[in-house]
């Protein structure tokens, strides 16, 4: 079977963090292995007295036999217990260092990444560790203890059979590595192959609704099956090459002919008086097991191979940079923001996003960033609680560079409502109080009221203790708009950053969303991104951008007049918000 | 449909399926397997040998026999060679690529069948996939553990039946301590599966814990409760860590003891062995030879109990497989006589039910759409108005009711025939990675470049598809992000307008996107829904004012139904709805960082 390259290096360096108690496992399971074999000595030895002296018990060495298998079986269950607790506990450590690091790296790495495929990483990367870490290592310390120490008491024992059973390995060994000669090339194309199978699933099963609207399936299914189709002949092309090589190596490392040599050469050896019998049974007992020791390592490449992508993604987000702040600045002295000729990309190499953005917001004011889709005006609000921090030139907050600034110190001065908002699968009130644990139950409730939350919460089941449920599944955009708004209330920052609040609100929902925004935006410093125009006609100053520039400032009246990108986006969104379909307009009752 | 614990099938049944899901290479499988059984019984028959072979050296000093029983265990080996060699050509030969391909293609024509309702949600889809993407891979090994089992319990056996040969109470021996591994390690498996399930669950928390923390970083990173604060998260690490200890403690060791029944049974015969030996009524060197082949069998033994993680895998996969196509396609009953000859749509008493759901999304639900007119569906979300559509174009059927175009059920309307008449714009747009062209070609397969071009046209999407750096035949996965909604949105719509369907479906094709997009996307909606039945779903209630009829949904009932001028004297439910809208669209934010409180009308 064809599989990907196996270096063991990641594996290894994965386990640092219980590599102590891997290797008391492995030492363990090598010792276990050293009792099995010594079981396997006493035992010819017991078996060749007996044919000596077929009327005397052979006490000792059969009471050893028992010992000695008794030791490799006890060494053998604490090796596998080790190396099972040391895989948990590796499990548990290396989430909590995942989910550390994930606090540290910038938001836009986590955004960039995808929360489910981070998840993905911390979850199931960390799982599928557990069958290398907690079964392959003690089997791997025998795979390697066992056939040296196995060949050294062969040499012992009898040279000329040591050599007979080395030299059915080397000449399995040898085929093997003609078999696998031109693995390189072919892992290339295999695992390029395997990539289009899994790109081509992915896309035939997400996009089936839009598969069966427009065809019966042709053209997905289509490139799908061609996928299909190149694997196979990929995969029949390897066994065709391979095949041959590798069946004959399993065929001459399977122990059956080690066996048979050293039964030929034994038999010959013994009729001759060349040879003790007893010797000749101690070596037909220990040396078939050269092979067979190797053979599980093999197998086990199978599961370690699975573990290797696994182990290289957990290892790539355990590097992910994090954000370097100094923590050494003052506080923050007022609710200003402060833009200082800002360049942003996205990553090295990418985009340019911003370029040269510079703006002030006073304390107390309100501004709006709007701006065709793609112009910057999202990137902005979101540079402000650095999920990403900038390529060039500064942000300042309350007079302080937001990375001269711990972490704790900037969130204690902005709080941020996305469009997209979250619920923590624990209660209502927990969700609310959430940043502020200190805050009682009234002033909860009291965030809730000004949030214009409190009646649906009151109508919920338990009321404030309902369980916000899988990520708040039961309640509409709108409420849960409203319950993050009750958070940022409580919250009570100087600073608010609000992107597009209302955007995804139903009708009903929305008159009572916009009466909790008019209550937390009070006395605060707004800064508010807008897709649509009609909320920000009457902002202190809106900042227009246009493809990653600030093109033009001022009042609505203003830029109006100026008849810019302001007035244009302006003339779409009148005409967007007059549209109706099949051409017949809204008679607008205003 | 991902069972989170496996329960636990017969093996005949796990052979069924195997020869099941080989298809049409079944044959050739079975004879494999007979050949894997062949080969372990000949290497057992072969290792038997050695006891008459070492007869014939220690004791009866006869050379001859003894070099009869070297040739005779020799030439079974070389046998057991070959039969194990021309079994494995089923791998090596490719057959079982070949038959995991073809049931990868089922699989995938099984999705295309299937009720769509089976594959809406993101879990299923994510399943799915999985299942797609891993059948090779685990069933790759199959005969690779067949093989193993095979040796493990058919070569203890045929030299154990042989060794009656030579000597009754060792044979008998040998038969008791190798079979017995079977039923203890078949025995302990439903424990292990009690385990599984107080583990699963601390998977599932574990699970749930981390999307909730990575998906929530940025409120709780503006709450300062990440890394060394994130109490929950912790908690449920530490949880999971004990349940796995105290699962490995009851679970997993059992795998062993179940090996050291074998280690003990190996010591009873040695015991029974020597005493026999001294008693004179056993020849020492059969007894020599008898741990000669045993120290054989052990080792596979240890090896299959290693492995029955693979071998769980394999299960868990065939399971998974046959589950997947035993999903029934939604039937066709009786197919009508022709194509439906007016498109008029019409809903008769419909009542429908998500299967995870406890209440129906729908409950008698009647309405008419008549052919060339235009339909809205408004209410709040969840009140059921995707799930009108949804059974329009068929992803599940109703449990009561019938859904009518042009007077026959839909139900009695072939697969394509259906899909043929409906046009659907969504609010999220799936692009192919393939060439523009081919993403809007694959409405209707036959139609020219110049056909596909005017629909373009028509869709508001030529101009910026001229301009991409090779035109139709840039390919989507190579501009990806650049093209925004709005441009994707509008590529959609030209498919649709392609496959010129003469009943449309909007589900919100403009929510998503920002003023500017909007204005073209909307251009090219009035393209799309000239002279067609329509049905859109609206949020936005200006969009709508227009439509012949306004049906307005909540809780999975029509509460109102009729005009915009119409439900606005009714003085209900909707004019409510459209005075709450109409107040917020003059919200505005106020200088001096007062909003101001919404203004009446």
């Amino acid at each position: 079977m064809p599989r990907t390259e196996a270096g063991q290096g990641g594996a290894w360096r994965i386990m640092r963090p219980v590599r102590g108690q891997i290797r008391f496992a492995m030492a363990l399971a090598v010792a276990s292995a050293m009792f099995g074999l010594a079981g396997m000595g006493l035992l010819a030895l017991t078996l060749h007295r007996l044919m000596a002296a077929p009327a005397l018990w052979p006490w000792e060495s059969a009471l050893g036999v028992l010992a000695c298998t008794a030791a490799a079986y006890l060494l053998r269950l604490t090796a596998f217990d080790q190396s099972h607790y040391a895989a948990f506990r590796l499990e548990t450590l290396l989430r909590t260092a995942l989910a550390e690091r994930l606090a540290r790296v910038s938001l836009g790495y986590v955004q960039d990444a995808g929360a489910g495929a981070l998840a993905k990483v911390v979850y199931d990367d960390v799982k599928a560790l557990h069958v290398f870490v907690a079964d392959s290592t003690p089997l791997y310390a025998r795979a390697y203890a066992a056939p040296v120490v196995t060949f050294a008491a062969l040499l012992w024992l009898d040279w000329r059979l040591a050599l007979g059973a080395t030299a059915v390995l080397v000449f399995g060994f040898a085929v093997l590595a003609l078999a696998m000669r031109n693995r390189g090339e072919m892992t290339r194309l295999y695992n390029a192959a395997r990539e289009q199978v899994s790109a081509a699933v992915v896309e035939f099963v997400q996009a089936m609704p839009v598969v069966r609207t427009f065809d019966s399936g042709e053209s997905t299914f289509g490139r799908y099956r061609r996928a299909l189709d190149n694997y196979l002949a990929v995969v029949s092309r390897w066994y065709r090459e391979a095949g041959f090589a590798a069946r004959f190596a399993m065929a001459v490392l399977n122990p059956m002919p080690t066996l048979a040599v050293l039964l030929w050469l034994g038999a010959w050896l013994t009729w001759t008086d060349r040879l003790d019998f007893g010797r000749w049974l101690a070596v037909l007992l220990l040396g078939t097991g050269m092979a067979e020791a190797m053979m599980p390592m093999m197998m086990l490449k199978h599961l370690v191979d699975r573990v290797k992508l696994s182990i290289a993604r957990i290892e790539q987000v355990l590097a992910a940079p994090t954000q370097p702040a100094t923590g050494q600045a003052g506080r923050p002295v007022d609710a200003s923001v402060r833009f200082e000729d800002v360049d942003f990309r996205y990553g090295e190499g990418g985009a340019e996003a911003l370029a040269g953005v510079g703006f002030s917001v006073a304390p107390g004011s309100v501004v709006a960033l709007v701006g065709p889709s793609g112009a910057g005006k999202s990137t902005v609000a979101r540079l402000i609680p650095r999920f990403w921090d900038v390529t060039a030139g500064r942000i300042l907050v309350g007079g302080v560079d937001v990375r001269e600034m711990p972490a704790e110190t900037l969130m204690r001065h902005v709080a941020f409502v996305f469009q997209e908002n979250f619920l923590f699968a624990d209660s209502v009130a927990a969700n609310i109080r959430l940043g502020t644990p200190e805050a009682d139950m009234a002033a909860v409730v009291a965030a809730a009221k000004a949030a214009q939350a409190h009646d649906f919460i009151a109508a919920l089941p338990q009321g404030y203790d309902t369980p916000a449920g899988e990520r708040g599944a039961f309640l509409s955009g709108g409420q849960r708009q409203r319950i993050a708004i009750a958070r940022a209330i409580l919250q009570n920052r100087p600073i608010l950053v609000l992107d597009e609040a209302t955007a995804f609100a139903d009708p009903e929902n929305e008159a009572a969303l916009v009466a909790a925004l008019s209550e937390l935006m009070r006395g605060k410093t707004v800064i508010l991104v807008a897709h649509r125009l009609n909320t920000v006609r009457d902002a202190d100053r809106i900042l227009v951008f246009d493809r990653g520039r600030l093109v033009e400032r001022g009042r609505h009246d203003e830029l109006l007049a100026g008849d810019g990108t302001y007035a244009r986006l302006w003339r779409s969104h009148e005409r967007a918000q007059s549209w109706a379909l099949g051409g017949r307009p809204a008679t607008e009752a205003r | 449909m991902p069972a989170s614990v496996k329960k636990i099938t017969p093996w005949r049944e796990t052979w069924r399926q195997l020869l099941r899901s080989t298809g049409r290479h079944g044959r050739a499988f079975r004879a494999s397997v007979i050949g894997l059984a062949a080969a372990a019984v000949l290497q057992g028959l072969a290792l038997a040998c050695v006891v008459p072979l070492f007869v014939a050296v220690a004791t009866a000093r006869d050379g001859d026999a003894a070099l009869a029983w070297l040739v005779a265990m020799s030439a079974l080996m070389a046998l057991a060679t070959v039969c194990r060699w021309l079994a494995q050509g089923f791998d090596y030969r490719g057959r079982m690529a070949e038959a995991t391909h073809d049931l990868r293609t089922r699989l995938g024509e099984q999705l295309r069948r299937m009720p769509l309702e089976k594959l809406q949600d993101r879990r299923a889809g994510e399943f799915n996939a999985m299942l797609l993407g891993s059948v090779d891979e685990n069933l790759a090994y199959t005969l690779t553990i067949l093989n193993l089992i095979l040796t493990a319990l058919l070569a203890p056996l045929a030299c154990a039946l042989a060794l009656f040969a030579f000597d009754w109470r060792l044979a008998l021996a040998l038969l008791l301590v190798f079979p017995a591994i079977v039923p203890l390690y078949r025995w302990r498996r439903p424990a292990y599966g009690r385990g599984m399930r107080a583990l699963a669950q601390a998977h599932q928390r574990t699970s749930a814990d981390i999307l909730e923390y990575v998906q929530g970083l940025p409120v709780l990173r503006a709450a300062c409760q990440t890394g060394e604060k994130a109490e929950r998260l912790r908690a449920g690490f530490a949880h999971l860590e004990h349940i796995q200890t105290l699962g490995h403690r009851k679970g997993a060791r059992p795998n062993l003891v179940v090996t050291s029944v074998v280690e003990l049974g190996l010591l009873l015969m040695l015991a029974a062995g020597v005493a026999w030996a001294v008693a004179g009524t056993l020849d020492p060197a059969i007894l020599a030879a008898v741990f000669v082949i045993v120290v054989r069998f052990a080792e596979p033994l240890a090896t299959f109990v290693m492995y029955t993680a693979i071998l769980e895998l394999i299960e868990t996969a065939l399971e998974n497989i046959e589950t997947l196509l035993a999903v029934p396609a939604l039937p066709v009953a009786e197919p009508a006589a022709g194509r439906p000859a007016a498109h008029d749509v019409e809903f008769d008493d419909v009542r429908f039910r998500y299967a995870q759901a406890d209440a129906p999304s729908i409950k008698e639900f009647s309405a008419t759409l008549p052919a060339r007119s235009l339909t809205a569906l408004v209410g709040p979300s969840g009140s059921g108005k995707t799930t009108v559509t949804r059974l329009l174009m068929r992803h599940a059927d109703p449990q009561r009711g019938r859904v009518l175009i042009g007077g026959i059920d839909i139900r009695r309307l072939r697969p394509d025939q259906l899909s043929a008449m409906i046009s659907a714009v969504f609010q999220d747009v799936y692009l192919f990675d393939d060439s523009i062209l081919a993403n809007i070609r694959m409405a209707r397969p036959g139609a020219t470049d110049e056909e596909v071009e005017a629909a373009a046209r028509a869709a508001h999407c030529h101009e910026f598809i001229a301009r991409l750096p090779d035109g139709y035949r840039t390919r989507v996965g190579d501009i990806g992000g650049r093209l925004s909604g709005g441009e994707c949105q509008r590529i959609s719509i030209a498919r649709a307008l392609l496959k010129d369907a003469p009943i449309v479906v909007l589900d919100e094709p403009t929510a998503a996107l920002d003023s500017e997009s909007e204005v073209a996307v909307q251009q090219a909606i009035d393209a799309l829904v000239r002279d067609r039945t329509v049905i859109v779903i609206a949020h936005r209630l200006s969009t709508v004012v227009g439509a012949d009829q306004i049906l307005v949904l909540d809780d999975g009932r029509i509460v109102e139904r009729g005009t915009h001028a119409e439900l606005i004297a009714a003085d209900g439910r909707y004019r409510a709805m459209w005075e709450a809208q109409q107040r917020t669209k003059s919200w505005h934010v106020e200088r001096h960082g007062h909003a101001g409180s919404p203004t009446a009308p």
